[in-house]
């Protein structure tokens, strides 16, 4: 496997993250040290210290995560875009978004998020929390605010009674809200994998088709470069040349969106009205060597969470792995819009056939059996004051 | 008290100073009168309202502002309190628009003061009023091609948030009263009747002065609660958004509307409200900041009884005693400041709108 040296304060940064992130212990390896860490079980997901998990939280969270009331009009909460009957993500190739609106990026799945140090596709929040707040404030997403979510949570008595176990306010803050979703999420994680179970003693877990599609994995293929340690993600931010969203050169919505994106995040006038892919991690850095790089997204549970890639570009597994056996092109040979950035660990792999079908069997043992959810019933409005409370109050004016 | 009456002379001195006082200051108030001409340029009115009735400029491109300001309804909602955004209510009545323009204060507890530009963002951008943010609704706008051809027309160049919030006050000075039989001077006997009350005995013209009938200012009449605000968790949730956004602090526990006490944080000002223009109540009922009385009848009963009840009431109010026939007088003068409705197309747009938005064509191509 070829050593890229420009890579390695992010892969020792990666290591020490796996290491910290899972409980797991580097593995002995006679690698040098510039080698990616190895794929490894998933250990717990990290607890922070200052959002410890509990029974009453996470029941809070699970409801409020399910509850559209958190939405702009009502409409719209953080299930509805991430489904857990369509891989906890949304299976289009963008979000849905908001009423009114279509999303520019392709849903990510719940499933294992917990893992992550660097949420959505140019890791611009560092925390659950974070990113969930983001998700339900953004125009195309959630489009709400404070105001109207706190005057929300405070009317659904059965919140105001959840938070005040969990948190200790009279009235529900918003802030608060989303850490109790975070809780909640971080329970949906999947460690009982194919590859778990291999990788954890069971040389039975795997078929013979995915045991050597390991090896492509981690030789021919050059996946492990990116997809490495326990999230099979090193956090990195890469330009592999997946092409931008084909619906913008079409669709009127779509179009407004991702002007209203690229406004919105802060490019110059120039690039407002000239550029025509998604910059990505350039909003992170606003350097133009960052233009069109997205964080490695873990391979974990992939089977439930197709399309795949930020652009949600691919339909199948089968469509990724021929994207990068020819050196990152989609099959109409469309790229990305910034091909100077791309990155050199991307060129032709010249895979087979066959190796191609064991690199996908092998990529679909990083999927366990679907998680699926019911919605739980969600507690109603009541007013906070009597009708009598309110005729004696105006009896004292 | 401090005053130190020495003799009934001087006590009877001292009422007759202050009649005198009251006498010169009820002469001060400005008198009613026609509504000065605004000036409106034609093609940024067209522009706006294009923009006025259209619902893509609300975040979920379900509501426009002609929702809650429905030309049918005297460019209101004829039901005590506005519907506010999908998802939740509102808490106070939604005012006519009709001579929005001649007024320096907006809003019933006058938080803007300023102007309708800064009005119009305000009513577009707020949560529980249009929640859109104002970016996704400027490309929106430069979508529909009708609007980048009616931008240039109007002289604005490319559509912008700045444009649109100088094209719907445009619009608006377009919506000013016509025909009202008190400017043709077509009033009946019984509405000159009630115009001398209302300047004299009633004593409306203290605060409803001046071409709108209306002196801008705040005053508490004690309106009742309307508790709808609070029994309904629809309602109830915008007016605690409203209420946390603004700073009124303890606005949990609130169970009457503060009113003017938002823009004083003075004590003093609560439950006080800015005094409505007169102009156009025959479209507009219910009345009052929060839609509590339903008809002109009742609004004139009310002001006959002294107002309703409030420690921090207005001491302008006092039982008028006015009998049946001069309430009835009263009315018929309050009616003749309205005139036509303007629901045609010289107000009204009727050109529609595009079922979807076209697609930029060349698109990788093109400058944005």
């Amino acid at each position: 496997m070829k050593k890229v040296i420009a890579f390695r304060p992010l892969l020792l940064a990666a290591v020490a993250g796996a290491i910290i992130a899972t409980g797991c212990v580097a593995q002995e390896s006679k690698k040098g040290m510039n080698d990616p860490p190895a794929l490894a079980p998933l250990g717990p997901p990290p607890i922070p210290a200052d959002n410890l998990q509990s029974p009453a939280k996470i029941a809070y969270g699970k409801m409020l995560f399910f509850d559209p009331r958190l939405g702009g009009d009502a409409s719209t909460g953080c299930s509805t875009c991430h489904e857990p009957d369509q891989g906890w993500s949304w299976a289009e190739d963008i979000s849905r978004g908001y009423p009114g609106t279509v999303h520019w990026r392709s849903n990510q799945t719940i499933i294992n998020a917990a893992y992550y140090s660097k949420l959505f596709w140019a890791g611009s929040s560092k925390s659950l929390e974070s990113q969930a707040r983001s998700a339900a404030r953004g125009g195309v997403a959630g489009n709400g605010e404070t105001g109207i979510m706190e005057a929300r949570l405070a009317l659904i008595p059965k919140y105001v009674e959840l938070n005040k176990k969990v948190f200790g306010t009279e009235w529900p803050l918003e802030r608060d809200a989303f850490r109790a979703i975070a809780a909640f999420e971080r329970t949906l994680v999947q460690r009982d994998t194919p590859l778990d179970k291999y990788l954890l003693g069971d040389k039975t877990a795997l078929s013979e088709e995915q045991v050597r599609g390991k090896k492509i994995f981690e030789g021919k293929g050059g996946c492990i470069q990116c997809h490495n340690g326990a999230l099979a993600s090193d956090e990195g931010f890469y330009n592999i040349g997946v092409p931008g969203v084909k619906r913008w050169e079409y669709d009127g919505l779509a179009q407004i969106t991702f002007r209203f994106e690229i406004y919105a995040k802060g490019a110059p006038e120039e690039m407002y009205r000239t550029v025509k892919d998604d910059p990505g991690a350039y909003f992170r850095s606003k350097n133009k060597w960052d233009l069109g790089k997205f964080r490695t997204p873990s391979l974990r549970y992939a089977v439930y969470t197709a399309p795949y890639m930020h652009s949600g570009q691919f339909d199948t597994l089968e469509d990724v792995v021929d994207f990068y056996n020819v050196g990152g092109f989609a099959a109409d040979g469309r790229t990305t819009g910034f091909p100077e950035t791309k990155s050199p660990l991307i060129k032709p792999l010249g895979l087979t056939d066959d190796e191609k079908e064991d690199l996908v069997a092998f990529i679909e043992a990083f999927s366990g059996e679907e998680i699926l959810m019911d919605a739980p019933e969600l507690p109603p409005y009541a007013a906070i004051f009597t009708k009598a409370e309110l005729q004696a109050a105006q009896e004292a004016k | 008290m401090g005053v130190r009456v020495t003799s009934g002379h001087r006590l009877l001195a001292a009422m007759i100073g202050i009649g005198m006082v009251f006498g010169a200051q009820a002469a001060k108030v400005p008198d009613l009168g026609p509504l000065p001409p605004i000036k409106v340029n034609k093609a940024k009115a067209e522009l706006g309202k294009r923009l006025f009735f259209d619902k893509r400029l609300s975040g979920n491109a379900a509501i426009a502002c002609s929702t809650c300001h429905d030309p049918k309804q005297g460019w209101t909602q004829n039901k005590p309190l506005s519907d506010g955004y999908p998802g939740n209510g509102h808490f106070r009545n939604s005012p006519t628009l009709v001579n929005v323009a001649h007024k320096k204060v907006w809003n019933h507890d006058g938080r803007i003061g300023t102007s309708l530009n800064d009005m119009t963002r305000e009513m577009i951008t707020e949560d529980y009023i249009m929640n859109m943010d104002m970016r996704i609704m400027q490309e929106r706008i430069k979508q529909d091609p009708v609007y980048l051809e009616m931008f240039k027309d109007a002289g604005y160049g490319e559509p912008s948030n700045g444009k649109v919030r100088k094209a719907i006050p445009e619009y608006l000075k377009s919506l000013t009263s016509r025909n009202a039989p008190f400017d043709t001077g077509k009033m009946s006997a019984s509405a000159k009747k009630g115009m001398k009350l209302f300047k004299g005995k009633a004593g409306c013209i203290q605060c409803h002065n001046g071409p709108l009938a209306s002196d801008g200012k705040a005053y508490n009449t004690g309106v009742p609660e309307n508790f709808d605000i609070f029994l309904d968790p629809n309602n109830h949730q915008a007016f605690i958004s409203f209420a946390m956004f603004q700073g009124i602090e303890n606005y949990m526990n609130l169970k009457r509307d503060p009113g003017f006490y938002n823009v004083t944080l003075n004590k003093a000002d609560i439950g006080k409200f800015i005094t409505p223009s007169l102009r156009e109540l025959k479209y507009t009922a219910p009345y009052m900041h929060n839609g509590m009385l339903a008809t002109l009848d009742d609004v004139v009963a009310f002001y006959n009884n002294g107002g309703g009840k409030d420690s921090k009431k207005s001491s302008l109010l006092k039982p008028l005693g006015l009998s049946k026939g001069e309430q009835k007088d009263l009315v018929a003068f309050l009616l003749s400041l309205s005139g036509d409705q303007l629901t045609t197309a010289e107000h009204v747009w009727q050109g529609g709108y595009p079922a979807e938005y076209t697609a930029i064509k060349d698109w990788k191509n093109v400058r944005n």
